[in-house]
């Protein structure tokens, strides 16, 4: 339940359609429950695997620039269309020992694209 | 509901609306001074729709799409209410910031589609990456642009750079700077006209692409996947996929029921305006086809919920969704013969 609130109480409600009294229809903002479990649902989900993502970084199994593309909620078909280099370039640039050793201009490249800075894109945060 | 100033001094009220788009269009003409209320633009505009993309992934989960695409309805209800308008779409970001800001200082507000994950202000609900977002810019700021978005009950404040990442930021659903203002509006429009118009084109829509994806078509075709999907998928995997349907269902600025509470508004709206039954009776039948959509997200919250798993199960969520398809078919082809008697 604490996610669900969490998310909801960002002081931006949203509108939805509800029939009054008399048949009309006015706008007002509660939200509905089935939209609050789903919604939960996929930040949760998002969250995981972006947790996930981290710790495979941290050890070794993954670049960091995975964890930056999953944090913009992109692809690598995305992120090869906003940094401007091929799809299997991307792909290949997600493993660890490859990434490691790419030039600064194709870094600063994926820096345009994730608008993350140098220092960020060579690590992810710690804890 | 806020008074604003827009760039040559004129006050601009900013209402908060269900959907981005339909109440963006409402806003310009309101400006202009045609009042047209939200529900009769997504009518007019021919908003009401179904579309089931797989082949589209926006994080990892399919799109479903409840309304027409991005930017249609202000151009078909620009069109049928007879204004002026202009549409842009721009390759190079510094040119398309540089005609905004033109078109600002000339006095108009203008109409943009933006990225939602990119817009600074929203919170991580709203945040993900879809390219179909409509806000309106009242002026420039020092520190930026001033943005009414209709979402949300207040106007925002956005940073220049902000506004320029989320209007060109390339992917699938780029919005390549989409803008769109009004120039002109008819003080008084063949409203009745409009209305017919847009029943017309929605009954086409819902009921004549020859497509398997889309329509009430698309309704069954995605009813079938929800009841294969725990299979398929497993059961996480299923839930994820199905909470992504309920939350295009939802929370997209739908107005609740997938835009279907919005169309029995509208039909509310036209019956009064033609003074018809059945046009009456139609709404009522719309409203229990969102309820029914209503029972489906209720259905799926309870599936991920885990509550009584005897009861709600993947093939009651399908089948609710069939229900949904079988009972709008008979809707529009109900629809298209009443249009066929009403009189301009």
């Amino acid at each position: 339940m604490e996610l669900e609130d969490e998310i909801f109480n960002d002081g931006l409600p949203k509108a939805y359609y509800k029939q009054n009294d008399n048949g009309q229809y006015v706008l007002e903002t509660d939200a509905p429950w089935a939209e609050k479990v789903s919604c939960a649902l996929i930040i949760a989900g998002n969250r995981a695997r972006l947790e996930e993502i981290r710790k495979a970084v941290l050890a070794g199994q993954q670049s960091p620039l995975c964890y930056y593309m999953e944090m913009r909620q992109m692809e690598p078909g995305m992120l090869a269309k906003a940094a401007g280099i091929v799809v299997f370039r991307v792909r290949r640039h997600l493993r660890p020992e490859i990434f490691a050793k790419l030039k600064p201009s194709v870094l600063y490249r994926y820096t345009k694209a994730l608008r993350v800075t140098m220092e960020e894109l060579k690590t992810v945060p710690n804890n | 509901m806020t008074t604003e100033l827009t760039a040559n001094g004129k006050p601009f009220v900013h209402h908060h609306g269900a959907h981005c788009e339909t109440a963006v269009t409402s806003a310009l003409f309101g400006n202009q001074g045609l009042d047209v209320s939200e529900p009769m633009i997504f009518g007019i505009g021919s908003g009401i729709f179904f579309g089931y993309l797989p082949m589209v992934k926006l994080v990892h989960l399919q799109v479903t799409a409840f309304r027409n695409k991005p930017g249609s309805v202000f151009r078909k209800a620009a069109k049928r209410l007879g204004a002026n308008f202009v549409i842009k779409t721009y390759r190079d970001p510094q040119k398309g910031m540089d005609e905004l800001r033109q078109v600002l200082k000339a006095g108009h507000i203008v109409g943009l589609a933006t990225n939602l994950y990119w817009l600074p202000y929203v919170s991580e609900r709203h945040r993900h990456n879809f390219g179909g977002h409509n806000i309106i810019v009242l002026r420039e700021t020092e520190a930026g642009f001033r943005i009414s978005d209709p979402t949300f009950d207040h106007p925002m404040d956005c940073s220049a750079d902000g506004l320029e990442r989320a209007r060109f930021v390339p992917g699938p659903m780029n919005p390549r700077g989409f803008m769109y203002y009004t120039k002109s509006v008819q003080p008084h429009p063949d409203l009745r006209q409009a209305c017919i118009k847009g029943m017309k084109n929605s009954c086409g829509l819902m009921l004549r692409i020859p497509l398997p994806i889309f329509g009430v078509r698309g309704m069954r075709f995605l009813a079938k996947k929800i009841i294969k999907s725990p299979d398929k998928l497993g059961f996480q995997e299923a839930c994820r996929s199905l909470a992504g349907t309920v939350r295009w269902v939802e929370e997209t600025g739908t107005g609740g029921a997938g835009f279907r509470y919005m169309y029995a508004a509208f039909m509310q709206e036209a019956a009064e305006l033609f003074g018809s039954d059945e046009l009456a009776r139609l709404s009522r039948d719309m409203t229990a086809i969102g309820d029914t959509w209503r029972e489906f997200s209720v259905t799926a919250a309870r599936i991920i919920k885990q509550r009584d798993k005897e009861a709600e199960t993947f093939a009651k969520a399908g089948g609710l969704i069939l229900k949904c398809a079988d009972r709008e078919e008979a809707f529009f082809k109900e629809l298209q013969k009443v249009v066929k008697k009403l009189e301009a």
